[in-house]
């Protein structure tokens, strides 16, 4: 009996402590072995490998047995490791709990309560091994993320601008430069990609400023006319605003302020990057073109 | 405990003062039984399903519109197939590791549905259910229920030819109710069969109505169980109906628990590496007016399939409402049956004139009622779940399916009241032997 057992005299009646304690009345020490820590080690071993083989079955795209049956025997593994470490580590112990509606009888109160059942002292290497294993384990399960998506290749990198590339309405109609007046916007995309996003441009006719430097002039057309990707640098929002007397892009999510007259470089709010200007030219038709895709990086940035 | 470990446990000690309820919770006792793990198995199961369900909800479309199929799958390519068919194809076919969790998924369904129909034939058969269980008991019979549904509409999901057809059943079942059918069916599928919403409504059933359900009715379930302490089988050892023995959660449960979800995961794995779980119904698409040769829906609706396949035919106007053989076979006979379920605690509490809390287990040959029910009621079942496979049945022995289903029609009439009679007087011829009656008051210092 504990001599901390609270209300455990003789004769005492109902004790605080004995609706949620539980007492112990047979407690079995397991004796050391050699066996059992090897079967914890060989079998933490198959559970470390099945947690490498795993993952890279996965990303090599082997054949289901390989990564389902690395996942299935790494757990199977790992159970066995759990089961014969306990059983070494901690006595086996047969607890008796009173119901809510009884009070712990007496002959309870001789017995010791679980809360001083101490765990047996063994090589806690075992124990940090186990701990450590199934650790890796957890994470390796977590490698199904990989088939949640394509690997990415240049798809951030370009955009669906070609040379000779007419520059068209949302509703595919091409333009001629005489189509954008003075002080005019127009949202536009390359032919056959209307409405692909990272493709969006904005075509700007300034009124009482002529573009200068770092605007690419080669680029302007009719010495007014200049196109922007849409698309700000900084979060990625259709930079959707043009203030004309002052030739400013402005973007109405964060607004990130561009001078269109000077190449759409930031002149105020959080961007640090211009928007990218569009090669630009009129082809023999006499409609826009693109010469080709941006030079610079379009949207936000990306790590 | 690692130093580290310990201060960010004492730092949280302070705040939310969890050592108190905490020892409360560790302090429980988990008696010594494997049919007591049943509901764990269940348990574990549904965070199998949950956790498997995350990943395919990432891919699955809930659409029956049609798309062309450009993955790999050389069975599918280039065909126009409805949007969820598809989703399953590229999911099992061009996704890695999508065919895995898809047959771990249904692995684990199977699963969850076998170890709750158990767990409760273990509760029936054992007399788990009587005071103070009862609301345990009840909350059970709607798990199980939830259970179903839940097998039921991840089947319908793939909009196979099997789902289709199980879908339409559904449908015409929602049509035989009496009166308010049309309409009824209409709410469900949003127009007349199959119409385009009842994928979608099935996906949102089955992804956040269902499992929510099951959240909350599960952790009320396990909150009362804590609450109320585990029934035990009689021991010597201990006096069952003021003390429960066995091993404390920690460690001892712990472990066991432990082992047991890395068992079932490990078997769940391994069996979907060997077993293509339901891949053979990526057979077809359904399409209208398609369907297999051999209807069988998943295993735990044969009992409700067998009732429909050997019901007479019987159609008739009463009352201004037409009453038809599904409506009787399909909705009144099920009904009656999970009635007979909520309604047997009472029965047996009645009959025997019970009085006061039970914790103690029993073995049912004890109780001639409950060998009765027990043997009538799950006999009955599994002839209805027979019946299910009549024309596989009549394949096999090449005995015409009219002789089957005319043996399964008296056979479900007979045997079951036969087996149920027998019992009843083998139990307590049993019980005169040895010279007891049913007792009515639990008394376990009387019997030791």
């Amino acid at each position: 009996m504990s001599e901390a057992d609270p209300g455990a005299g003789a004769g005492a009646g109902r004790t605080t402590d004995a609706h949620s304690d539980l007492y112990v009345v047979g407690q079995e020490v397991p004796p050391p072995s050699d066996v059992n820590d090897t079967l914890v080690v060989g079998a933490l071993v198959v559970a470390g490998v099945c947690a490498i083989v795993f993952p890279v079955a996965l990303f090599l795209g082997l054949p289901l047995v390989v990564y389902g049956g690395g996942l299935a025997v790494g757990l199977l593994a790992l159970a066995v490791a759990v089961r014969r470490y306990f059983i070494a580590a901690y006595p086996e112990i047969n607890a008796v709990q009173p119901r809510e509606s009884a009070a712990a009888s007496e002959d309870l109160r001789a017995s010791t309560p679980v809360s001083d059942v101490r765990r047996v002292a063994r090589r806690s290497l075992l124990g940090r091994a186990l701990v450590g294993v199934a650790g890796l384990f957890g994470l390796s399960t977590l490698s199904f993320v990989a088939s949640l998506g394509p690997k990415p290749s240049d798809e951030l990198a370009r955009t669906s601008w070609r040379p000779g590339a007419r520059l068209v309405t949302g509703e595919g109609s091409p333009l001629r430069p005489a189509d954008v007046g003075i002080g005019g916007v127009a949202t536009v995309w390359p032919e056959g990609a209307v409405l692909v996003e990272d493709s969006a441009v904005l075509l700007v006719r300034l009124s009482n400023r002529r573009p200068r430097p770092p605007t690419n002039l080669d680029w302007v057309v009719d010495e007014t006319l200049v196109a922007y990707s849409k698309i700000c640098t900084h979060a990625g929002c259709p930079v959707g605003l043009f203030r004309e007397q002052d030739s400013v892009l402005f973007c109405p999510c964060h607004q990130s302020t561009f001078d269109a007259a000077r190449g759409a470089i930031p002149t105020f709010g959080p961007t640090a990057r211009a928007l990218p200007q569009l090669p630009m030219d009129v082809d023999d038709a006499g409609f826009l073109v693109a010469l080709g895709d941006f030079t610079e990086q379009v949207g936000p940035a990306y790590g | 405990m690692t130093p580290l470990f310990a201060l960010l446990f004492d730092s949280l000690d302070e705040r939310l003062r969890l050592r108190a309820p905490g020892r409360k919770v560790v302090n429980k006792v988990f008696p010594e039984h494997w049919a007591f793990l049943l509901g764990e198995v269940a348990l574990f199961s549904f965070v199998v399903l949950v956790l498997t369900g995350v990943f395919l909800t990432m891919f699955y479309t809930p659409s029956v519109d049609p798309v062309t199929y450009t993955g790999e799958n050389p069975l599918y390519r280039g065909q126009v197939l409805p949007g969820a068919f598809e989703s399953i194809v590229r999911l099992s076919s061009d996704v890695d590791g999508g065919l895995l969790f898809r047959r771990i998924h249904r692995g684990a369904s199977h699963l969850f549905v076998a170890s709750i129909v158990l767990h409760m034939l273990r509760v029936i058969l054992t007399g788990a259910f009587r005071r103070p269980r009862e609301i345990n008991y009840h909350l059970g019979i709607v798990l199980l229920l939830l259970s179903f549904a839940s097998g039921f509409t991840g089947q319908s999901l793939p909009y196979d030819l099997l789902a289709g057809t199980g879908i339409r059943i559904a449908y015409t079942e929602l049509l035989s109710t009496p009166f308010i059918g049309d309409r009824l069916a209409f709410w469900v599928f949003g127009g007349d069969f199959p119409g385009t919403d009842v994928i979608p409504r099935f996906f949102t059933f089955h992804v956040l109505a269902l499992p929510g359900l099951i959240v909350a009715v599960m952790t009320l379930h396990l909150v009362i169980v804590a609450r109320q302490t585990h029934t035990q089988f009689p021991s010597a050892r201990v006096d069952g109906h003021r003390q429960v023995l066995g091993k404390p959660l920690w460690p001892s449960q712990f472990h066991v628990s432990t082992t047991l979800v890395l068992w079932l995961g490990g078997v769940l794995t391994l069996a979907a590496v060997l077993v293509p779980w339901s891949d053979e119904a990526l057979v077809a698409p359904y399409l209208v007016g398609d369907i297999t040769n051999q209807a069988q829906p998943e295993w735990f609706m044969f009992w409700l399939e067998g009732a429909l396949r050997i019901f007479p035919p019987v159609e008739f106007s009463l009352l201004g409402m037409t009453v038809s053989g599904p409506f009787v076979a399909g909705a009144l006979f099920p009904a009656l049956i999970i009635a007979l379920l909520v309604a047997y605690p009472t029965i047996e509490k009645r009959f025997y004139g019970l009085r006061g809390d039970w914790h103690v287990l029993q073995n049912p040959l004890e109780i001639p009622l409950r060998a009765a029910f027990a043997s009538g009621f799950f006999g009955f079942l599994l002839l209805m779940a027979a019946a299910a496979t009549n024309d596989i049945l009549s394949r096999l022995t090449s005995v015409p399916i009219e002789a089957i289903t005319w043996f399964f029609r008296i056979a479900s009439l007979v045997l079951p009241p036969a087996v149920a009679v027998l019992l009843y007087r083998y139990s307590s011829a049993r019980l005169r032997r040895a010279g007891l009656r049913v007792a009515r008051v639990e008394n376990t210092a009387d019997r030791a």
